[in-house]
């Protein structure tokens, strides 16, 4: 059950790729690419490794929590009550659809394509900041995640999110059993604030923002696709407000960390200055 | 030398100062908290707050929607309410061990047998941690006597004994029933003989037939549990039991079975060779007992003994054999899981009623043991329901834990033994443990050498080689995977929303089954407005039962006033479209908030001028 939806994943998004590579990359930077690329490898060889490195902490302590944290999720709801039922009063089939494809196919997609356009630049700058701030996204909601424990609207208020709309049900959890076998696989159902999928597309969103004068035409799709994630946690039931206002926070602050790093002290620029120290 | 001296000196000054100073700062302080109290009480701000325990959606759907209903309603009524979600086991551990909350929404196991309400509620039990009285309440002039007389009595009589049992409950609340799930599952037609047994017993996995020899049947559970602990002792994991009925074996097996006159329980000889006969008991060798206190009753009036004989040469999954040595530990083991190494017995956090009517036993040789019950038949034969445990496991198992003779604890209801999930889970059960992975599959073998195998043995026996529990969270996913012959059979019962997406296939078999569990709302009436009875009724008029049954589970539950199977429940008690003692105050799922607050004042609560229900009178 769950490799089936895994290829499917893997399918959708391997057609979506060239496609967009083309559209929004062009030959002339994939023809220099296919030129340049160790040099590119090697120059991004420390932020490849942190990023690597965090993605496989995150797949071995997501799954159990290390019972440290404080039980939180009275505490979300008391504050922001209801919210995210302002979504179920829109539903309809077609929106559900929507954002179901949007939440699993659309951000997996949105996530790598940036890392190959990216890579496809000859100043590698943009690309190491991306990677540096996916492994501070991920790195940072890890340590959140262990500290709070709480369960998303659809654990705590099923009724109004499975039967809201015309008679529709937005629970993704009821109809896609497909999609339950892949969060439960990836994430614990205590793992709601913040909201990765919304810190994770808000980085992308506003690195493509930092791009634009290079990718022009990706803006505007990414915009409109990090938005769409964003909106899916919540219309979906699976994350509070609160968790996507943590995420948009998260977002700023590891784009910005990234920015101030990345650049400032490159390995090479760190062996010069050690040289440098030696001769005195 | 001279440094010594004042070193030493000081040392006592400063602690003797200190000891005087903490005197002083307690006695000082106990002035200023009672008037830090009454500042507060003034400023009028002790309104009435509860905890309220349950489980997310993912554990059940219902209990979150039921407690969803009451917590609305509670707060019309102008109490604080803040709900906690936890998972399946941490609610067990927060409601059962640590008795950490003021209402908790659950399903309760129950048993077909109404005597589960003495280990419920029995006030001995109060202060344990397991299923044995959750509720800490505590009545022992006047709810121990009928809990004790019941279970005395059989037939008729216990019949009889049984209703002010019932009623002193609907009146004293100290947990209310709410409804009796419909039990569905369902299972592909790949196998033959499904519903011959209950599926939430071991029987309903045995004698199953498949036209293409199939080796594996392959059940579907929602709860992860199963998959993660198989413990037989914990309170916390698998609340029906149906994993240890299948690893372990017990003397008596629970056959249910159905037809137009009703629902027949009965308990029929399993490890047991043939049928039991129980007989008043002329005496009690006093050395032999395992009666809970120290004083023994040596006064046998009124109690029976059963002369039982075990199948010979039955043997453990790890080859040792079977004898009455084994029964005889498991009883007392269940008393006393510390087996008497610790300051104070430990019993189990589960099957406590079923062992406490057990009061003696006396082993005559390997397979013949003559066990004595200060009860009825019925209660007796419910006592023979118990997983027998090895008592080669089990005792090791004690002996690694005691290390220091001088410094063993062993907290009851919390200690490693009961819940660890490091002991090896071998019984002699038609089933054997192969393997497991965490939230993923319990993965179980055939035990060939299983009694129920024997060609002279005529009892339904185990067909397949495997038998796989995989974890499918959603009773939704759960129904199309058996219809795609992905999966056999889902075991865990489903939940309500989902029975409507049963298809209507030639491949899928749709099984009700009588059902005993029941969703409940309990009281901590051990502190706090809870522990007061007209407070715990004015609650329970605040849950529209019949709307419960109509919305939340779409018509698949039956609303209750009695905890116990409807053949028990008395005429007085019975359902008549409301609740016959603690009806709900209002119609068509409303609350009459006016005429709820009311109750709260009748109940001797005050409302303050924001309509705020408040702690003192």
């Amino acid at each position: 059950m769950l490799s089936e939806v895994l290829t499917r994943v893997v399918i959708v998004v391997s057609i979506l790729l060239p496609i967009s590579l083309g559209l929004f990359v062009g030959r002339e930077r994939l023809a220099t690419t296919r030129t340049e690329w160790r040099s590119r490898i090697r120059l991004s060889g420390p932020a490849i490794l942190v990023v690597s490195s965090v993605l496989l902490l995150n797949r071995t302590v997501r799954q159990d929590g290390p019972g440290i944290g404080v039980h939180m999720t009275e505490v979300i709801r008391k504050i922001e009550g209801e919210f995210v039922l302002i979504f179920q009063e829109v539903a309809t089939p077609q929106l559900t659809a929507y954002f179901s494809f949007i939440y699993i196919y659309g951000y997996t997609f949105l996530l790598v394509f940036p890392v190959m356009a990216y890579f496809a630049l000859s100043d590698t700058k943009m690309f190491r900041r991306l990677l540096t701030a996916y492994a501070f996204n991920y790195a940072i909601g890890l340590v959140l995640y262990a500290l709070v424990i709480a369960y998303g609207p659809r654990n705590v208020l099923p009724e109004l999110i499975a039967s809201s709309g015309s008679g529709t049900s937005t629970m993704l959890y009821d109809h896609s059993p497909e999609f339950k076998y892949l969060t439960r696989e990836v994430n614990r159902n205590v793992n709601v604030f913040p909201s990765l999928h919304t810190s994770l597309s808000a980085t992308v969103g506003i690195f493509a923002y930092l791009t634009r004068s290079s990718y022009p035409k990706w803006l505007p799709v990414a915009i409109v696709l990090a938005v769409s994630v964003i909106i899916s946690t919540m219309y979906l039931g699976l994350h509070w407000g609160i968790d996507v206002l943590a995420g948009l926070a998260l977002a700023s602050f590891c784009v910005a960390l990234s920015c101030r790093i990345v650049g400032r002290w490159s390995l090479s620029g760190l062996y010069e200055q050690l040289t440098e120290f030696d001769r005195f | 030398m001279n440094c010594d001296t004042t070193d030493h000196v000081d040392g006592i000054d400063r602690r003797s100062v200190l000891a005087a100073a903490g005197a002083g700062l307690s006695f000082s302080l106990s002035g200023c908290v009672d008037t830090v109290q009454s500042v507060v009480s003034d400023a009028e701000d002790d309104q009435i707050s509860l905890s309220l325990v349950t489980v997310p959606d993912d554990g059940n759907r219902e209990t979150v929607r039921i407690a969803r209903h009451l917590e609305q309603n509670l707060e019309a009524v102008g109490i604080d309410v803040t709900i906690a979600w936890r998972s399946r086991s941490e609610f067990l551990k927060m409601v059962l061990i640590d008795h950490d909350f003021d209402l908790y929404v659950g399903r309760h196991p129950a048993d077909f047998d109404p005597d589960f309400l003495y280990e419920a509620l029995h006030s001995t039990y109060a202060e344990e941690s397991g299923w044995q009285n959750p509720f800490q309440y505590s009545n022992p002039t006047f709810f121990d006597p009928l809990l004790e007389e019941q279970r005395r009595a059989d037939g008729d009589e216990r019949r009889e004994r049984i209703k002010p049992v019932l009623r002193a409950l609907a009146e004293e609340k100290p947990f209310d029933p709410i409804c009796r799930p419909d039990e569905y599952r369902v299972a592909n037609t790949r196998f033959d003989g499904w519903g011959d047994g209950h599926l939430a017993t071991r029987r309903g996995y045995l004698g199953l037939e498949s036209e293409a020899d199939a080796e594996r049947l392959h059940a579907l559970v929602t709860d992860a549990r199963p998959s993660q602990n198989v413990n037989p002792l914990s309170a916390t994991v698998d609340e029906q039991g149906t994993i240890t009925d299948l690893l372990y074996d017990s003397l008596g097996t629970l056959v249910v079975t159905e037809d137009d006159e009703g629902v027949a329980y009965d308990v029929e000889p399993w490890l047991a060779a043939e049928p039991w006969e129980w007989e008043p008991t002329d005496e009690i060798d006093a050395s032999e007992s395992v009666a809970e206190t120290d004083e023994t009753k040596t006064d046998a009036d009124g109690m029976l003994t059963a002369t039982v004989t075990l199948r010979e040469d039955c043997t453990f999954h790890d080859g040792e054999p079977v004898t009455a040595e084994d029964v005889a530990f498991t009883y007392q083991f269940l008393k006393d899981t510390a087996r008497g190494q610790s300051a104070s017995p430990s019993p189990a956090p589960r099957y406590r009623g079923q062992v406490s009517a057990v009061e003696n036993i006396e082993v005559e040789d390997d397979y013949r043991l003559r066990i004595t019950v200060d009860a009825g038949t019925e209660v007796g034969e419910r006592a023979l329901t118990v997983p027998i445990l090895p008592r080669h496991i089990w005792w090791n198992e004690i002996q690694d834990r005691i290390g220091d003779l001088e410094n063993f604890r062993a907290p009851q209801g919390r200690w490693g033994l009961v819940e660890t999930n490091s002991v090896s889970p071998i019984g002699s059960g038609p089933f054997q443990f192969e393997s497991q992975s965490e939230r993923t599959y319990l993965h179980l073998e055939r035990f060939d050498d299983h009694f129920s195998r024997r060609d002279d043995v005529d009892l339904p026996e185990p067909t397949v080689d495997e038998l796989r529990f995989t974890v499918d969270p959603g009773s939704t996913s759960s129904i199309s995977r058996v219809e795609s012959g992905d999966a056999d059979v889902t075991s865990s019962l489903l939940e309500a929303h989902s029975i409507s997406d049963i298809p209507d296939s030639s491949d899928v078999e749709r099984l009700e089954s009588p059902s005993w569990t029941f969703y409940h709302l309990g009281f901590n009436t051990d502190s706090g407005p809870c522990s007061k009875t007209s407070f715990r009724q004015a609650v329970t008029q605040l849950i529209d039962k019949e709307r419960i049954t109509e919305k939340m589970f779409y018509g698949h539950a039956t609303p209750l006033s009695s905890p116990v199977t409807d053949e028990w429940v008395p005429d007085d008690l019975a359902w008549d479209g409301d609740d016959p003692v603690t009806p709900f105050i209002g119609t068509d799922g409303s609350l009459n908030v006016a005429a709820a607050r009311a109750a709260f004042e009748a109940a001797g609560f005050r409302y303050d001028d924001d309509g705020r229900l408040r702690d003192r009178y």
